[in-house]
């Protein structure tokens, strides 16, 4: 077998394709890293300002009384950009990277424009960038996802199309299995053949690449970062292999290698270009909108009803625990009603773009996307666990004034009230800050399904390469 | 001679397994993805209808000039299933306001879809036929010279007293009409999936413009079959070819156009001068602002307030600047709708009459003033950037077929600029308008106690899509280009052909 393997890589190395190849993804590689390295520094500044920005406005709510803290809350959430953006851009000028957290609600003023009746802070989601002042071409980004998925994949086929078809074509078929090697002993050495001279080009594309980007120095790459990327080079070859047995059984069964590679070609066609997008059409046409005007709609009687519970005690400018509590409890829950409404509205959203991704993920150059867009920490997947890591430090804060309040005897342990709260004060550095993280044991998780789907993908295609060879006639 | 040599090569293309799955994948990929276009451009429609209801009844609500909601929403093209252009991603929502010059900048989109859903790629019939239709043309040229030279009945064809010429016209002329018959077959069933739905009006001149969709592709596919026979001519043997073929398709389509707008500088948008005309402009405003707050200083019965401190038995105003320096926003927005007055004096409404007698027309004439200011830099902000990207897509036949089928559809640039150039002129028929009707003098200007506003008498906006004539001259570049292209290629091909060996 491995006799096989060498003599169809020393064959395909020699070859104008190879050098094609090599010439081809080399310079969409060194494309994709000079534009990183020229957009990447600029991503991270302006994140980096953002995040300043932001923990000076929470160093300025926490720096005093603890009321304070607990009614303008944090600043506004920024998502960390990944430093794997190379490999998939996966949306991002779509996807929104904020998570607002808005001044408290004024209820009421006086004559003066005093306020006298403010609630507590909540988060609320942003909308999707609309990029309706973009009127330049539609194209897709050049990152390691579209190089993999389009070109990667068609390159196989280059390079297998002729496997068996034009040996049967020149006759050494014929030569070959006149030895005695077992069939399945040819067609796994011309399988991993075709793999490795596949992997040569790409694996020094790659490199280069790669090559590019750390020794930049205003790119860093840390060593998960590379873990990642040894990820993403092995899904890389799980989709090659998945283009390489197309490509093997195709030709087992055809007999002229021209009809073979137009086979190939149009099922490459359908399968890559047109199965994505076509799916998606059909999938956002099952996705009906809640418009804004419904959104309001469903706001307004929510929030009669928190004035009618509450009414009593709101106006009364007593201090009695009563009406303290009465108070607490309206801004509490108003701010967990606002908070939960906006949840609700990105949920079902999203709920819409999950439908719309698995049924997408019949094609494999989605699930490639979808997966190397998981490692890479960009694109859908992402945005949800910024959207997770900003609830569950939202919940902290929260925890952390409470327990804070609760550690002070002296307090009535009324929150989100002035008066009903502990007037100690607390230092900036001991409330918990917010960090962005990313989760590479989640992530293989999320993608446990895809993964599975993927190599299903290859394993069928694998089979049915195997049976269509053994049955195949010299 | 030349008849013969015509059908013994469409006899030989026509009974191939290749003109069999050309059909196939050309109607099966046209009919499914034309039913769900159809689908998605009903949706449009009727999220655009919903929409001109429901600003028909905001304008209708309004009940003295000043708040008057004028809001305009843009129909979907019925053109952009074959080429969507611009025309789902830009704005389609744009509000008329006497006080700000509209453009495609400050138009917005209404909700008719979730927004992640953008995501996800979209399709038009042009797509599927960039790549299909060139793929389809290299498929049936990479062999016709190279293949017959394999074969060795090159040789037998040339004994004949045929010149090389005439086998070149009638390889070319027979392949061109089988590679027809799909791309008719396909559009033929899609015209005819359009006429079933009732949604879709087809016009005279819609159906012009698809003819010149259709030629265009023609051209196109022609353009790549001369490719593949350049290749072919020039090569040996079929499977050389065949692999250079696949190679120039996959650059030309796929790799090019991609790489071409990463690889140029994006010409970093000037940021100070963004800033520094943004600037400008408030200051325009400022200046402004003085203004009105003198002509109010002097009037002593009004005494600063632009309502003479009349005290209301209820209604609203709002005065404020609206900003927004990304698109060089920026404006002055002030209206009211006052439902009565407690024991008013009847000189004291005239004043007020008298202060917007005076304070629209230069609103007006400040908008008309950062307009003329607004508008170059604009231009050189969003526009500038787009056109240096088209043209360097212009390199590949896919670009420039993208950009002339755009054109023919409307759904280009200039298609959209169009609509709101319409925008531009409605309200400066609105305005005329309110001149007319002396609507700034008037009392129900802000209040609506005596008399509210009849709206029904406003011009109503029509918007027609530009001339066909227009269209066509707006792709004429970019098809001559395309047609250029052929002839270069075919001399090419022939120069190649004739001086080879056999």
């Amino acid at each position: 077998m491995w006799h096989i393997t060498k003599r169809e890589i020393y064959d395909n190395l020699n070859s104008l394709r190879f050098a094609l190849t090599t010439v081809l993804l080399l310079a969409l590689m060194v494309t994709n890293a000079v534009r990183h390295i020229r957009e990447h520094p600029k991503r991270v500044q302006t994140y980096r300002d953002a995040v300043t920005e932001s923990s000076a406005r929470l160093t300025a709510h926490a720096d005093g009384s603890l009321y304070k803290l607990a009614q303008y809350g944090p600043g506004n959430f920024y998502k960390k950009p990944s430093s794997l953006h190379f490999c998939a851009n996966g949306g991002e000028s779509i996807l929104p990277d904020t998570i607002k957290v808005g001044d408290p609600p004024v209820f009421a003023t006086d004559s003066e424009n005093r306020v006298i009746l403010q609630g507590v802070w909540s988060l609320s989601y942003p909308d999707a960038n609309l990029q309706n002042k973009n009127v330049g071409p539609k194209v897709s980004q050049v990152d390691w996802a579209f190089i993999i998925g389009s070109i990667l994949s068609l390159i196989a086929l280059w390079f297998t199309f002729d496997a068996f078809s034009g040996e049967r074509e020149r006759g050494t078929l014929r030569l070959m299995l006149a030895n005695s090697i077992p069939r399945h002993t040819v067609l796994i050495g011309k399988f991993f053949g075709a793999l490795i001279s596949i992997s040569i080009p790409f694996a020094l594309a790659a490199l280069v690449n790669l090559l590019l980007i750390s020794t930049a120095s205003t790119v860093h790459l840390t060593t998960e970062a590379w873990g990642r990327l040894g990820i993403i080079f092995a899904l890389a070859l799980l989709y090659t292999s998945l283009f390489v047995a197309l490509g093997l059984l195709v030709s087992a069964r055809v007999q002229q290698s021209a009809v073979s590679l137009m086979i190939l070609l149009l099922m490459w066609v359908t399968l890559v270009v047109f199965m994505p997008s076509t799916l998606a059409s059909i999938a956002s046409s099952f996705s009906p909108a809640t418009s804004f005007d419904e959104f309001w709609k469903q706001r307004n009687p929510i929030e009669e009803d928190l004035w009618d519970k509450y009414d009593e005690w709101l106006w009364s400018s007593k201090v009695d625990d009563k009406t303290l509590r009465g108070k607490s409890a309206f801004f509490t829950e108003n701010a967990e009603r606002e908070e939960r409404r906006h949840e609700e509205r990105l949920r079902y959203r999203s709920s819409q773009v999950y439908r719309a991704r698995a049924i997408t993920s019949i094609s494999p150059a989605t699930l490639l996307q979808h997966l190397i867009e998981g490692f890479a920490g960009t694109g859908f997947e992402r945005h949800l666990q910024f959207v997770e890591n900003t609830q569950r430090y939202a919940r902290q804060l929260r925890e952390f004034v409470a327990d804070t309040d609760r550690a002070d005897p002296e307090s009535p342990h009324i929150l989100g009230v002035r008066e009903g709260m502990s007037k100690k004060f607390i230092t900036p550095e001991s409330v918990p800050r917010f960090e962005d993280t990313l989760n590479l044991s989640r992530d293989f998780n999320t993608a446990a399904m895809e993964l599975l789907l993927l190599t299903l993908f290859v394993l069928v295609l694998l089979s049915g390469a195997y049976l269509a060879f053994v049955r195949v006639e010299v | 001679m030349m008849l013969t040599l015509i059908r013994r090569e469409l006899l030989d293309n026509l009974m191939t397994f290749r003109f069999a799955v050309a059909v196939f994948i050309m109607l099966f990929l046209v009919v499914a993805n034309t039913a769900v276009l159809i689908k998605d451009y009903e949706r449009r429609l009727a999220g655009h209808k919903t929409e001109v209801q429901k600003s028909r009844k905001y304008m209708l609500d309004g009940k003295t000039y000043s708040v008057g909601e004028l809001n305009i929403d843009r129909p979907p093209n019925p053109l952009s299933i074959f080429n969507a252009g611009l025309d789902k991603r830009l704005g389609n929502e744009i509000w008329v306001y006497y006080g700000h010059v509209p453009t495609l900048w400050d138009a917005e989109k209404h909700s008719s879809q979730n927004p992640f859903m953008n995501i996800l790629s979209s399709i038009d019939i042009v797509f599927i036929f960039e790549g299909v239709l060139s793929l389809l043309a290299l498929i049936f040229a990479y062999d016709t010279l190279a293949g017959e030279y394999e074969r060795g009945t090159l040789r037998l064809v040339l004994t004949h007293p045929v010149s090389r010429g005439y086998i070149l016209v009638a390889k070319y002329i027979s392949a061109m009409v089988c590679l027809l018959v799909p791309l008719l077959m396909s559009l033929i069933l899609a015209m005819f999936l359009l006429t079933t739905s009732a949604s879709f009006s087809l016009s005279m001149p819609d159906f012009l413009r698809i003819g010149g969709i259709i030629f265009a592709s023609i051209a196109y596919l022609s353009v790549f079959y001369l490719i593949g026979m350049l290749i072919s001519a020039m090569t040996r043997r079929t499977s050389t070819a065949l692999m250079l073929s696949m190679f120039v398709w996959g650059f030309l389509v796929l790799v090019y156009p991609n790489m071409i707008v990463a690889v140029i500088q994006p010409s970093n948008p000037p940021e100070e001068r963004r800033a520094s005309v943004h600037n400008h402009i408030k200051q325009i405003w400022e200046e402004f602002e003085r203004e009105r707050k003198q002509f109010l200083a002097t009037d002593r019965h009004l005494e600063g307030d632009p309502y003479g401190n009349m005290r209301w038995r209820g209604g609203y105003n709002f005065e404020h600047f609206q900003d927004k320096a990304s698109v060089l926003q920026h404006y002055y927005y002030a209206g009211a709708e006052i439902d009565g007055f407690h024991e008013e004096p009847e000189s004291q409404a005239l004043h007020v009459q008298n202060y917007h007698r005076f304070l629209v027309p230069l609103i007006i004439d400040t908008a008309e003033r950062t307009w003329r200011i607004r508008e170059p830099v604009l231009e050189e902000l969003f526009i500038l950037p787009a056109t240096i990207d088209r043209a360097w897509l212009r390199l590949s036949p896919t670009g420039i077929y993208d950009v002339a089928t755009q054109a023919l559809a409307g759904t280009d640039l200039q298609g959209m600029q169009d609509f709101f150039t319409a925008v531009q002129q409605h309200r400066q028929s609105v305005i005329d308008y309110y001149y007319d009707k002396n609507a700034f003098g008037s009392r129900q200007w802000f209040s609506a106690d005596k008399e509210t506003v009849d709206w029904r008498t406003l011009p109503q906006f029509i918007f027609q899509r530009s001339d066909i004539s227009l269209n066509v001259q707006r792709a004429l570049p970019d098809l001559f280009l395309l047609l250029t292209l052929n002839i270069v290629l075919f001399i090419g091909v022939f120069l190649i052909f004739v001086r080879r060996e056999v």
